[in-house]
């Protein structure tokens, strides 16, 4: 997938924004908090109408205005030329696809991959569990819409529970009524969970090997909060614990308590890794991330860098491009321009909120 | 505005699918542009308080201690079709599909929305059960996590004993309608609730 042609309007602090791409390479330069990370973000949004950085949409609007939209023409592997639009409200979004409207995001999800790398990725590795859920259920959900359908019912069922538990009146009938639900959908994502996890894990030792000349190997570790992907096994542990989660007024087992960790050479990377074995670890889920996109769907994701160029030393930053599909279209975003050897690009220099497309360079004649 | 005016507004506007613009012309409506037809709609109001109340059996609309439905001999009373609400029953009536009798439950299951089995038209249901009247039940419920959680309930907890066959009714793709055309999830039930083909 190619993105062409990106429209902003009251989006963060950008008032009015269209660019025009084109070759693979764009480069976004410009001091901090001028809104480059803001176009990323609004690239990013495509994918699952979700922002890389916050959930919350009412961010997103421009200060004192009540839409905002983002617009963007692309060129897609299977759907051709095609013209998708956002407009986002403070309590809503709205998605058009080649002017028909989208109400399903089962519909949508997945079908415009793209694959942000960012700084608070490295939460990914040392934060909380519920950081890496989000990413695991995103990821796994753009490609698999049986999964989507098993998280919404599982959220849903989850949520009947514990509002059973919390109002303090959970007569078994009804808490075995959603316990089914509950267990049958949990089995199904438990068991994708661990094969996606398994898939992205040999990935992503592939893309680490890149990064890294050593070869220590790299990988993912799912850890279920119930580890049987069985239905009727769930089943009888809720069952089972209804008192406990009685008197916690909450469901204590099941997959909403999920995590995953990364290793390097079969230690827990969280605890034993350096600072830049971790970061190269995120950078290799993300290469990870694209390269099972691209497997699963045939459409090759966008890649949008924020501002990581500039942190890997030269030696790691080549490294790193090397290992990126070099036939993928690469947004990407620093405060000063990227060195010569990777490739030529086009530069927009962002001030304020506003992207102004710099004119090629002439290379001088020998 | 007056303040009569304003409080004929403000009862209009706590009906369902009304905002404050058509609630505003609605009473503008009845006042102004055809204040003939007060006199009518307001009997007509005030009958059908009156008159309509619940099915005792089966908790449909009714004007008598039963509905048109459950007072017809040629309706087959061993089949029970369970429905959410009253339109959902209309709209099976008028596929003309179904000749058994219905039973309303007035909702589902949604303990996000405080509702619970107590506050559902439970009990008849299991009364018509016990008086051994019914063969089968067919859940007509929506397809959602809480349509489903009420079959479930529902499953579990009607009398033991009785021989009932509990079905749900199928989903998949709309008649006259192409697979292209389907979501996915739809396209998953039709896929999972397949028929051997003869």
């Amino acid at each position: 997938m190619r993105l062409r042609k990106l429209t902003l309007r009251h989006f963060r602090n950008v008032g009015f924004a269209a660019l025009e791409f084109s070759g693979r390479q764009q480069f976004l330069v410009g001091a901090n908090g001028q809104g480059k990370t803001n176009l990323l973000e609004a690239a990013g949004f495509l994918t699952a109408l979700r922002s890389f950085r916050t959930t919350e949409n009412k961010l997103l609007v421009g200060h004192t205005q009540h839409t905002a939209a983002i617009a963007c023409e692309l060129e897609h592997e299977r759907l051709g030329e095609t013209r998708v639009t956002i407009k986002l409200r403070h309590d809503g979004k709205e998605l058009w696809c080649d002017q028909a409207r989208v109400t399903r995001l089962a519909d949508h999800l997945g079908k415009f991959p793209t694959v942000v790398f960012s700084s608070q990725d490295l939460q990914l590795v040392r934060g909380s569990p519920a950081g890496r859920r989000r990413w695991l259920d995103l990821t796994l959900a753009a490609m698999d819409p049986g999964y989507f359908g098993a998280l919404q019912k599982f959220s849903r069922a989850l949520a009947g529970r514990n509002a059973l538990l919390k109002a303090g009146r959970a007569v078994d009938g009804e808490l075995g009524a959603f316990e089914q639900i509950l267990a049958a959908a949990a089995a199904e994502l438990i068991g994708l969970r661990a094969s996606g996890l398994q898939a992205l894990g040999a990935q992503l030792k592939a893309s680490y090997a890149k990064l890294c000349d050593d070869a220590e190997p790299a990988g993912l570790g799912y850890e279920p909060n119930f580890d049987e992907p069985s239905a009727e096994a769930l089943l009888a542990r809720l069952e089972a614990g209804r008192e406990r989660d009685r008197q916690m007024r909450t469901t204590l087992v099941g997959p909403h308590r999920d995590d995953f960790h990364f290793s390097v050479r079969h230690t827990a990377a969280r605890d034993f890794a350096s600072e830049g074995q971790q970061r190269s670890l995120v950078l290799a889920l993300r290469l990870a991330q694209a390269a099972w996109f691209q497997e699963k769907s045939g459409v090759r994701p966008v890649m949008l860098a924020d501002d990581v160029l500039g942190e890997l030393d030269p030696a790691r930053r080549r490294r790193f491009w090397a290992a990126i599909d070099p036939a993928s279209q690469v947004l990407a975003t620093g405060t000063a321009l990227p060195d010569g050897e990777l490739g030529a690009w086009q530069i927009f220099e962002v001030a304020d909120g506003a992207f102004v497309e710099k004119p090629a360079r002439v290379e001088a004649i020998p | 505005m007056t303040p009569a005016f304003e409080k004929l507004q403000k009862h209009l506007k706590q009906l369902p699918g009304l905002g404050y613009r058509s609630s505003e012309r609605i009473a503008l409506h009845l006042l102004v542009e055809k204040p003939g037809q007060l006199p009518a709609l307001v009997a007509a109001l005030e009958e059908a308080a009156r008159a309509v109340r619940r099915c005792a059996r089966c908790g449909n609309l009714a004007e008598a201690e039963h509905c048109a439905i459950c007072a017809d001999e040629r309706r087959d009373r061993s089949v029970v079709c369970v429905v959410e609400h009253v339109p959902d029953l209309v709209a099976i009536e008028r596929s003309g599909a179904y000749r058994g009798s219905y039973h309303v439950l007035h909702g589902k299951l949604s303990p996000i929305h405080g509702v619970g089995p107590d506050d559902l038209n439970v009990a008849a249901l299991r009364a018509r059960i016990e008086s051994g009247e019914v063969a089968e039940l067919i859940l007509a419920l929506s397809n959602d996590v809480e349509g489903e959680a009420t079959c479930h309930y529902l499953t579990e907890h009607l009398p033991a004993g009785r021989d009932v066959r509990i079905t749900r009714i199928g989903f998949g793709l709309p008649s006259g309608g192409g697979v292209l055309y389907a979501d996915s999830v739809t396209l998953k039930s039709a896929l999972d609730g397949r028929r051997t083909y003869h």
